[in-house]
């Protein structure tokens, strides 16, 4: 069995018994979800970013409308678990329906603007229409049954339903990525001309990658609505989207588990030191700076790197042709 | 690329390996320091950090003077009392999984805090689905004891529609009955907005203009220059918190506040601090104060012996008197801890039983009781007139109380609260 | 309604001239060498504090109005030449995350120092007060940003047109691969293009202070107007910035006017139809950002 195989066994082990291990190491079984779930959001940021190479500043949108997709079908319809996270992940891809062909025709920083400037009015939409949304004052949501209503309403068995959906999400995301489709996506990264050149149309590619990443946020935002008990328009602010590309460039972008170990640390690190102080932020703030000065590749990406695995994918993003030729030039050494 | 860097780099990343190394050994070591493993231990939810910082650090003060008030007299059912604070960011989803790590990992038996109306909630539903006891004890929104009440939470704050009807009356008869609305654009505004909406059918005002600012507006500026043509009698402002020190501040830059008369539902010491004297103006309502009998009641020892502690213990470090958060902090926890020692019991179904409509002397003038259908704390509210610069021997007491109003007389009805709030203790 | 139209007008223009001077010192800060300055926020914050502090010593408001941006500055110079100078050659992200990292230290920072609750600061009493302008009695305070918006615009076209250092500035921006071969310190030019800009801030944020309360968010509450401002004047040209400023500040005036609910996000609604047709902004160069 290869290297990697057995850290993956090993942490999917750990995870699975968290549980037994919490009171010891004093981390909460709801945090170890919300950062499984905040996982699989941060992979939604990866498939783009890591892969595609545009920075998505506005999936707490997907994320946002993930939730209350969830909760509306809930407080209106009724419905179990397995539809409520549907009708959740439905929301999201319309929402990624309607903003997919606006974001296609750019690239670079200009995606990453105009998925703000996309997440903001989204946000705007949930905070104003208080009727429908509860607006500020947020909507609570109340866990609906899976099989045995005991399934979803015990926080142990939320955090191995949590667990069960990363594994299958993760398992679907490295299929996506290594298929050629995701290989596509690298391509386009590293040198759209080409791909361009070579026949294929690289904005169907981005157009797609938009929607999967939707999706997944999406998922995560039903999810994370059925732990809390509740969703807020703040889940669907851009510092909300900053988040979500922030543990997946701590962890690795371009690398398949970097997201897990990124939002691992960013979630539970997070909780540890807001327990110990309330100044919190600088360490996290901190944490932000190294990560950019020091590990460019994330952790697992300076780990895989020195054993000589990273990935193509996790090459730190230098400056590319579409840079301003003033600085590219300069710094070609 | 290698280069010049290449010494900073490595410095970073080993500094980096370090500070993760660290990070993840030391939870395992951290003691929670003076934990007596006999005692009752309380969850406290404020928000440490972003707009809500210092309101929230008024309310745990209050809460801790309150816990060494009893564990000074020996603590409840012979235990003594400790708190696990938590910062809960003024997020709500933050808010429920620090509410649910409060119970499962620190094991506390009740939860007590939280400033924003939304962390309020979240707190209310989560601690619900685990059964505890909620004491909110500085959200302000209706539907915490309206729509959405529930038997294991009890509110002390005044509710929106308590601010609204305290205020309405007194600014009618004071200034007149075209009023002109400045209203937040969200759901706390709102529901604002409809209270108001409903005094000024009752005394047949009108309504000279609403203005509804939407979420992130610093700037009011086209907000006010609409005031002046619109000739109201007084100007009404709803926003809060930051929006209400910045929507005071341009509005006496505009010359506003020498021209109309101005006042609103509820102010708090916080944001004035915030403003130059020249904006403190107008008679708005308020939740507390510590100076006047008119709210701490002539004769009421407790009252006064709590504003003396305070100021003896607090003041060096604050630099400032308390506030209605300390004693929303104060009362929370003092009525958490009385039902307790009623019940003889931490469970929290015989607490709230013992709890609800039970009535009791505090630090506030008349007494109150927490409403048995809507678990409301009934407890009066006050309109001030406010002294820009304090008095010659305290800059910091700005508030000159003029009325005050009984809790009956401005919360909705028992009746009218059964038609929205429908609450059922566990089987 | 039409008559309401005029002061909402003229508060528009003012409020736009207030963007103008915060985005174009983030435009500076980006045109040279690409870093999106997210602290941006923070350093306006950090100038406010430090007036702030230097008035409750008991200097005058015109002193701390000129020290608190310089001191702003140099603090400024540090933080280009240890955190963001590595960043150059790297993708706009990163610089974007590494300030973004700064700006939540600095708020915590600011926290621990100043306390979270708002500092009273009023303006000076020679800036108080309104002015009777016929239609309106507008506040003096707003009609001062506008005076310091165009000094502090002619003296930057001063020194970017009419000196041998701004010349150099210019040619950098063109193109830094022959102005070094010419000999100029290139690293040197980063870091005065940094400072510059972030007097700017300085300078707004002092003003801004006077307008909004002061706490450790203060800052960052004009940081998106801002960055919509450079998209929408266009990214690499200062003059835009003013354009963009002003008509952020009419759309959100005339929003106010018209459909109240949506004065705060129309901005967005604007900068995505700016991404969408033209992302270059009205009066951007065409290929800086790809």
């Amino acid at each position: 069995m290869s290297r990697g195989r057995i850290f993956v066994l090993a942490a999917i082990a750990l995870l699975a018994l968290e549980p037994v291990m919490a009171p010891y190491i004093r981390v909460d079984v709801t945090i170890v979800s919300a950062a499984l779930l905040f996982t699989i959001a941060a992979m939604s940021a990866n498939l783009l970013l890591g892969y595609t190479g545009l920075p998505p500043f506005g999936n707490a949108a997907f994320f946002g409308l993930g939730a209350y997709g969830c909760a509306l079908s809930i407080k209106y319809l009724n419905v179990h678990f397995i539809t409520a996270t549907l009708f959740g992940m439905v929301a999201a891809l319309l929402g990624a329906l309607i903003v997919a062909p606006f974001l296609v025709r750019r690239r670079g920083i200009y995606f990453g603007l105009l998925s703000i400037a996309f997440g903001q009015v989204f946000y705007f939409i949930a905070y104003r229409f208080t009727d429908v949304t509860g607006g500020e004052d947020g909507m609570a949501v109340p866990r609906p049954y899976l099989v045995v209503s005991a399934f979803t309403f015990k926080e142990t068995t939320f955090y191995y339903l949590s667990l069960a959906v990363f594994i299958i999400s993760i398992v679907i995301f490295k299929l996506i990525v290594q298929s050629p489709f995701g290989r596509t996506l690298v391509a386009i990264r590293q040198n759209e001309l080409r791909v361009r050149y070579l026949g294929l149309d690289s904005n169907r590619f981005v157009f797609v990658a938009i929607l999967i990443s939707a999706l997944f946020a999406g998922l995560s935002g039903a999810l994370s609505a059925m732990l809390n008990g509740f969703i807020a328009p703040l889940s669907l602010d851009w510092h909300q989207s900053g988040d979500f590309v922030l543990a997946t460039i701590l962890g690795g972008s371009g690398t398949v588990w970097g997201p897990l170990i990124g939002s691992l640390i960013y979630e539970i690190g997070r909780d540890i030191i807001s327990t110990i102080t309330p100044y919190w932020q600088i360490f996290l703030g901190a944490l932000f700076v190294a990560c950019v000065l020091g590990f460019p590749r994330g952790i697992l990406g300076t780990i895989l790197a020195r054993v000589g695995a990273a990935p193509l994918s996790n090459e730190p993003e230098e400056a590319n042709w579409t840079q301003s030729p003033a600085i590219v030039a300069d710094h070609r050494g | 690329m290698s280069g010049p860097t290449f010494n900073r780099r490595t410095f970073v990343k080993g500094a980096g390996y370090g500070a993760a190394a660290l990070a993840l050994g030391v939870p395992a070591f951290i003691p929670r320091l003076g934990e007596a493993a006999d005692a009752i231990k309380i969850g406290v939810l404020e928000p440490y950090t972003g707009t809500y910082a210092y309101p929230g650090e008024n309310e745990t003060i209050g809460i801790q003077m309150a816990i060494d008030a009893w564990n000074k007299r020996g603590g409840v059912l012979g235990r003594q009392i400790e708190i696990v604070k938590e910062d809960e960011q003024s997020k709500p989803d933050v808010a429920a999984q620090k509410a649910s790590k409060l119970v499962n990992q620190d094991k506390c038996v009740a939860l007590i805090g939280t400033v924003s109306s939304a962390s309020s909630l979240s707190v209310q539903a989560k601690s619900h689905e685990m059964n505890v006891l909620f004491f909110a004890s500085g959200g302000h929104t209706d539907d915490v004891t309206g729509s959405k009440c529930t038997w294991n939470t009890f509110r002390t704050c005044h509710s929106t529609w308590m601010e609204a009807h305290a205020t309405a009356y007194t600014l009618a008869k004071q200034f007149g009955k075209r009023f002109y609305f400045i209203t937040p654009d969200y759901a706390y505004g709102h529901a604002l907005q409809t209270a108001f909406d409903d005094v000024i059918k009752q005394i047949g005002g009108t309504t000279a203009g609403t203005d509804l600012t939407p979420l992130g507006t610093t700037d009011f500026s086209s907000v006010l220059t609409k005031v002046t043509p619109a000739k109201p009698d007084v100007l009404v402002v709803l926003v809060q918190g930051d929006d209400y020190t910045n929507c005071m501040k341009q509005a006496d830059s505009f010359g506003l506040l020498k021209k109309f008369p101005v006042g609103g539902p509820q102010v708090e010491l916080e944001p004035l601090y915030g403003l130059a004297p020249e904006a403190r103006t107008g008679y708005w309502g308020i939740e507390w104060s510590y100076s006047s009998d008119v709210c701490l009641g002539k004769g009421n020892n407790a009252a006064h012996q709590f504003v003396k502690d305070y100021f003896a213990h607090y003041l060096n470090t604050q630099k400032k008197p308390p506030t209605a958060r300390q004693c929303f902090g104060y009362v929370s926890m003092d009525r958490m801890l009385a039902g307790m020692a009623a019940a003889k019991s931490t469970d929290s179904v015989k607490v709230a039983r013992a709890i609800e409509g039970e009535k009791f002397q505090s630090i506030f003038a008349d007494g109150g009781y927490y409403r048995k259908e809507d678990h409301q704390l009934m407890w009066p509210m006050w309109v001030a007139k406010l002294r820009p610069n304090g008095t010659p021997s305290d800059p910091n007491d700005l508030f000159d109380v003029v009325a005050k109003h009984d809790a009956a007389s401005i919360e909705q009805s028992v009746a009218e609260k059964a038609k929205i709030c429908k609450m059922a203790y566990p089987a | 309604m039409l008559e309401h139209a005029g002061p909402q007008i003229f508060n528009g223009l003012v409020l736009g001239a207030f963007y103008a001077i915060v985005a174009i010192g983030l435009s500076l800060i980006m045109n040279l060498t690409g870093t999106i300055n997210m602290a941006h926020g923070s350093f306006m914050t950090l100038a406010g504090y430090l007036a702030f502090a230097m008035i409750a010593r008991g200097t005058n408001f015109w002193f701390a109005f000129l020290a608190a941006p310089i001191i702003a500055v140099l603090i400024a110079v540090i933080v280009e030449r240890t955190l963001i100078r590595p960043l150059y050659g790297r993708d706009p992200v990163y610089s974007l995350l590494l300030t973004f990292g700064l700006s939540l230290i600095a708020e915590e920072v600011f926290h621990v120092i100043w306390g979270a609750n708002t500092l009273p600061f009023a303006p000076p009493a020679s800036l108080s007060g309104t002015l009777a302008l016929g239609f309106m009695n507008f506040p003096v305070y707003r009609l001062f940003i506008v005076a310091v918006l165009v000094l502090a615009f002619a003296a930057l076209a001063f020194f970017l047109y009419y000196t041998r250092f701004g010349l150099r500035l210019r040619a950098a921006v063109q193109d830094t691969e022959m102005i070094a071969a010419l000999g100029t310190n290139t690293q040197l030019l980063y870091t005065i293009n940094f400072g510059l800009g972030i007097l700017l801030a300085g300078i707004a944020g002092v003003l801004a202070v006077g307008l909004l309360g002061l706490n450790p968010t203060t800052g960052n509450t004009l940081l998106m107007p801002a960055f919509v401002t450079v998209i929408i004047g266009g990214m690499g040209s200062l003059y835009g910035s003013i354009i963009g400023g002003i008509l952020i500040g009419l759309a959100t005036s005339l929003m106010t006017l018209y459909v109240p609910a949506a004065s705060e996000v129309i901005i967005y609604v604007l900068m995505a139809i700016v991404l969408t047709i033209r992302p270059r902004g009205l009066f951007g160069e065409e290929g800086l950002f790809g």
